[in-house]
């Protein structure tokens, strides 16, 4: 970079001159785009983040306001609770899921692409079909409660406390266990593919050896497969943990604006999209989406600690 | 846990057992066919359950709102009510969702290739000062969640005055969604690898940049602009938190945010819900079957889900 900047300073410079502008020409609409609605979008967030800020009547100055009544707000905490509940099993089901999809496509198998095809298909709908569609299959009278009455299944259930006509995403303790699910359904298959591609990496030799050493299928996974995999897991969880936090379609689509019921199913996400848009309090919406942002920011920086070097992307 | 997860854990317990690329010594050859047979039943009836709930939601399109909470598998009786209902009789209708979801997916695609490849090309291949710097504060934007920036984003639209009741709406979501890091990322990964010796061809016939990149490079880059299209038509098709914020007038609405609104409307008329996933679902759908390949490609090189 400097060596280059030094090359076209010296003498060379009309030379350089028309790829300069030729490059400065190519990037400076999206350089102008990036620049105003990401870097300077987040710039602004923090600058409005200080203030009371309506649509309408005078703005004022709140200094850490915003931040320490969002940090007050039981509603605000249960939001917090409700995305750190669902990152926490989201993101290992999601994990464990995609990777055992993984390892078993990546097998000599008849029908190889139809079942990665399959595997991949529900990652395809929409957020606002796919949840629509579950909330149907999900309702009292829907698919999942009927097929688990004929399969005979209800004193199952009825022992876990469960009635035989279960509102699963209608009832608070089981509303965000039904996202979840859902979730590491239709994500599960994107994951298989990252898995995928890494996996295609560790060469066979390495499980003939193993084969030969006598270590079984299991063995060879967890002892092989499993921490040869170690770049995939960081950056498949990374991927997952920024992804969880975000959670707003399916919340939102299935317990509306108001996170029902009972705010079993408010996010973060949520509540910033309230405050801003329902209660016009841009400044502290704002403030909740830095908070976000720092979690965030936190959550990388340990995952860094417990997987080590990022890889080079 | 609720719902599919203990089908889904005992479809997916015998995987790692399963994992014959090292073959186990001690298995007789019988107990190898048997275990084989067990496995692949497993892995056809969780492939089963993937598509079940797409299955179910066609044959309730055909119901009656009656009908629809049965456990009937054909129709009694097949009807076309539902779909009639989906298409015309709610507002807006199918057809101007289409044309909504369209007309924004289609100017977001456009965007994304004509900006995502002058970008990826003067990254990979222009030199010029700050390039460095400038390409590394693209790559910190992927780091940056999409709803962190609600609050700012929303008000600089409003500020250009692309928050109204006029067709400009759908302006103030194509300019969000105009580029995204992933595909300029995806464009110069690209060209990097396109050997240079054709373009210092051009360059001794005498071929400025501008050409070189429109008629080179371009011309070249077949796989690249196919991924990109794909995941970008994808992506702003299925989108749901930007036309959220931004569409004000249910006539501007996308097929995605339809579906929301009538989801409280229509609570039990799952005929009519059913049928407009079944149309939100259907393009995509067969973009996935005519492409996979750069589906899979693209996914996995983009690392990002569109």
């Amino acid at each position: 970079m400097t060596a280059s900047r030094f090359e076209v300073g010296r003498g060379v410079k009309g030379e350089r001159r028309p790829e300069m502008i030729a490059a400065f020409a190519l990037i400076a609409v999206p350089m102008l785009l990036f620049l105003v609605l990401q870097i300077g979008a987040i710039v602004y967030a923090a600058f409005i983040s200080l203030w009371r800020w309506g649509l309408r009547g005078p703005r004022s100055f709140m200094g850490l306001d915003n931040y320490t009544s969002a940090l007050g707000d039981p509603i605000f905490i249960k939001a917090i609770t409700n995305t750190i509940y669902y990152v926490v099993i989201w993101v290992p089901l999601t994990m464990a899921l995609g990777l055992f999809l993984a390892v078993i496509v990546n097998q000599k198998l008849r029908g190889q692409t139809f079942f990665r095809a399959t595997f991949y298909f529900p990652a395809l709908a929409s957020s606002a079909a796919i949840t629509v569609v579950w909330i149907f299959l999900l309702q009292p009278s829907g698919l999942f409660n009927e097929v688990r009455e004929i399969l005979g299944l209800n004193p199952l259930f009825r022992a876990l406390g469960y009635t035989d006509n279960q509102n699963w995403i209608g009832t608070s303790n089981t509303a965000m266990n039904s996202i979840i699910a859902l979730n590491a359904w239709t994500t599960s298959g994107t994951i298989m593919l990252f898995y995928l591609t890494f996996l295609q990496t560790i060469s066979k030799e390495i499980y003939e050896a193993a084969a030969i050493d006598g270590a079984g299928a299991w063995q060879a996974f967890r002892s092989i497969t499993f921490p040869l995999l170690r770049p995939a897991h960081f950056f498949v969880a990374t991927l997952l943990f920024i992804g969880g936090f975000q959670l707003f379609d399916q919340a939102i689509i299935a317990g509306s604006k108001g996170g029902d019921p009972n705010n079993a199913l408010t996010t973060i996400v949520l509540f910033i999209y309230r405050s801003a848009i329902s209660d016009s309090e841009f400044g502290f919406a704002a403030a909740v989406g830095m908070i976000l942002l720092v979690i965030i920011f936190t959550v990388t920086l340990i995952q860094r600690r417990v997987f080590g070097d990022a890889p080079s992307w | 846990m609720t719902a599919p997860t203990p089908a889904t854990a005992t479809a997916v317990r015998p995987a790692p057992r399963a994992d014959t690329a090292a073959p186990s010594p001690h298995v007789g050859d019988r107990g190898r066919t048997a275990r084989r047979a067990i496995f692949y039943a497993l892995l056809i009836g969780y492939a089963l359950l993937m598509l079940v709930p797409f299955a179910w939601q066609i044959i309730t399109s055909f119901k009656t709102e009656a009908d629809a909470t049965q456990l009937t598998i054909v129709p009694q009786p097949f009807t076309l009510a539902g779909w009639e209902r989906g298409f015309l009789t709610i507002q807006p209708g199918i057809p101007q969702l289409f044309f909504n979801s369209m007309v924004i997916a289609i100017a977001v695609t456009v965007t994304n290739l004509v900006l995502g490849s002058m970008a990826g090309y003067a990254f990979a291949r222009l030199r010029f000062p700050l390039r460095t710097v400038l390409f590394l504060l693209v790559l910190a934007t992927l780091m940056i969640p999409d709803q962190l920036r609600l609050v700012p984003v929303y008000l600089i639209i409003r500020a250009l005055g692309l928050i109204t009741s006029s067709p400009l709406n759908f302006l103030g979501v194509i300019l969000i969604m105009a580029i995204q890091a992933q595909m300029v990322f995806l464009f110069r990964q690209f060209f990097l690898s396109i050997p240079r010796d054709l373009e210092e061809a051009a360059k001794i016939d005498g071929a400025g940049y501008f050409t070189t990149f429109t008629r080179v490079m371009l011309p070249l880059a077949g796989p690249a602009l196919a991924a990109v299209a794909i995941l970008t038509f994808q992506g702003t098709w299925n989108s749901f938190f930007w036309p959220l914020l931004i569409l004000q007038e249910a006539d501007h609405w996308t097929l995605p945010l339809a579906l929301f609104s009538f989801r409280f409307e229509f609570r039990t008329d799952w005929p009519a819900l059913m049928s407009v996933t079944v149309a939100a679902i259907v393009p995509i759908l067969l973009i996935y079957l005519f492409f996979q390949r750069y589906f899979v490609q693209g996914v996995a090189a983009s690392g990002v889900k569109g």
